[in-house]
């Protein structure tokens, strides 16, 4: 508890919430942006509409604004060289504990807000109907584990390499292939492409017509064992990280 | 003033000796041309205009919303090394003109991006002739490579100056992301020649080759916020007294 503490007193006034939400705001602007074209088509799809956009936009967004948020959590010890006394402080599998904390704390936050925002944006623009909240809580329980999946990933490469331009390369390419993987298939074992297969919503595009129909998914074994592999992906990057941060050369 | 900028130009280039920055310039364009090509030979009845079509599947994500943030990286990567441990006190009190040393980095950050659109260019060519795409390589891209160079720059001048100002690695690289994100919607307003982050795209025709640019207003503009930006640097240099540490 002390560790965690202190870790928030490290990044006070660091602004990290600032950088995530200018970020939030962008992707808002975005869902905004897609949310008043899909009213004016068709209202009654808009509940629908937003729970299937969220996930496309955070399967771009989110490998980059996990990388930043992992890499403002660590680069000050890298640039303060705080490990050294650190450790004498406290055992280094706390310290690693209490970063991942922090980050799940920010990622939890996020995830709400996101949610928030939808049911926010939908009630505002008179969507007909009510959201299905059972599916809105699990999108929202979804979404929080992709971004503390990649979360973890970054803050391992984060803490493992002192030039912080590894893991933020690593967040863009992840971007990057988050968005080709879309293109491919609505599902994809990779950390990266968790967010398609963590979707609840699909979409059917009638060429003839050129009407968008969205509907709730039916996840096929192969789907849901790729759902599933997002929480594997936690586990396997806590403790691999927990194991390198902990014997790691300082 | 030549001397003091080839010093400064030497000293950067020995700061990045043996540093994998190239790598990131390297794979992202891999990837992008990979998948693009892939996306272009399954769906070969809708892109019929050859290498256009091929073009427009490599450059279309590539430029809107990663090469920004790729070069936003390269950019904090060359301030970071000024603000860990004391650099900035050997780099303030270099016997070197400040305006020297910030053309030192501007230089650096030029020579990747012309080197980066260079492979962007010759992995569309390989791609296209892997395709076997018969038709002869069209002579436009080189217009489109040579705006292409001079928007990467116009991002460089802005991204060293938010890095420059900014202490932390991550946030400069999250700005240029939400900048290529935004280029997308002003660019759909067509306002995109005057917003710095779209100028790249728009010289390298992402997603729509046929496109006409006006050259003239895209030189014009991107000189003026490369003269801008950077003498907003060099100013910043001169007038902030920045904390070693």
């Amino acid at each position: 508890m002390i560790t965690l503490k202190t870790e928030f007193q490290k990044i006070k006034r660091r602004k990290i919430g600032l950088t995530i939400f200018a970020l939030l705001g962008m992707q808002f602007a975005w869902i905004l942006w897609t949310a008043k074209s899909a009213n004016e088509k068709d209202p009654t799809q808009g509940w629908l509409n937003l729970l299937h956009t969220l996930p496309l936009l955070n399967v771009i967004m989110m490998p980059t604004i996990m990388a930043v948020l992992a890499s403002r959590l660590s680069d000050l010890e890298h640039k303060g060289n705080t490990y050294k006394l650190l450790r004498t402080l406290r055992r280094p599998g706390i310290l690693f504990n209490a970063k991942v904390l922090c980050g799940l704390l920010y990622t939890g936050i996020i995830s709400v807000i996101q949610v928030s925002f939808l049911l926010a944006l939908g009630y505002s623009q008179h969507y007909a109907g009510a959201p299905d909240m059972y599916y809105y809580m699990l999108t929202f329980i979804l979404e929080f584990a992709c971004c503390f999946s990649l979360y973890l990933l970054q803050l391992n490469l984060s803490l493992l390499f002192f030039n912080q331009m590894i893991p933020l390369v690593v967040g863009l390419c992840g971007s990057l292939l988050g968005l080709v993987l879309m293109y491919i298939k609505m599902y994809s074992f990779l950390p990266w492409g968790g967010f398609l297969s963590c979707a609840l919503v699909g979409m059917d595009w009638n060429v003839e017509t050129r009407v968008v129909t969205y509907f709730y998914r039916e996840h096929s074994t192969v789907e849901l064992c790729a759902v599933g592999m997002v929480f594997i992906w936690i586990v396997i990057f806590y403790v691999t990280g927990r194991i390198a941060f902990t014997r790691k050369e300082v | 003033m030549n001397t003091s900028y080839q010093k400064a130009l030497k000293a950067e280039r020995l700061k990045l000796k043996r540093s994998p920055v190239w790598l990131a310039f390297f794979a992202l364009p891999v990837i992008s041309a990979f998948f693009g090509t892939m996306n272009y030979r399954m769906n070969l009845a809708v892109l019929q205009s050859e290498w256009y079509s091929l073009w427009s599947q490599h450059s279309l994500f590539l430029c809107y919303f990663f090469m920004p943030a790729l070069l936003g990286t390269y950019c904090s990567y060359l301030w970071r090394l000024e603000h860990t441990h004391h650099n900035w006190n050997s780099f303030l009190t270099a016997p070197i003109p400040l305006l020297s040393l910030y053309l030192g980095k501007l230089t650096q950050a030029i020579w990747m991006a012309v080197l980066g659109n260079l492979w962007i260019f010759l992995l569309f060519y390989v791609c296209g002739k892997f395709v076997d795409i018969q038709s002869p390589f069209p002579s436009a891209a080189a217009e489109w490579f040579l705006c292409g160079v001079i928007g990467a720059v116009v991002i460089c001048s802005v991204q060293l100056l938010l890095s420059l100002i900014i202490r932390s690695f991550a946030v400069p690289i999250g700005i240029a992301l939400l900048g290529g994100i935004l280029g997308l919607m002003i660019t759909n307003k067509d306002h995109g020649l005057d917003y710095p982050y779209s100028i790249y795209c728009l010289g390298m025709r992402a997603n729509n080759p046929d496109m006409t640019v006006d050259v003239l207003t895209l030189v014009i503009n991107s000189l003026g916020y490369i003269i801008i930006f950077a003498a907003l640097s060099v100013l910043y240099l001169h007038r902030k007294e920045i904390s070693a540490g």
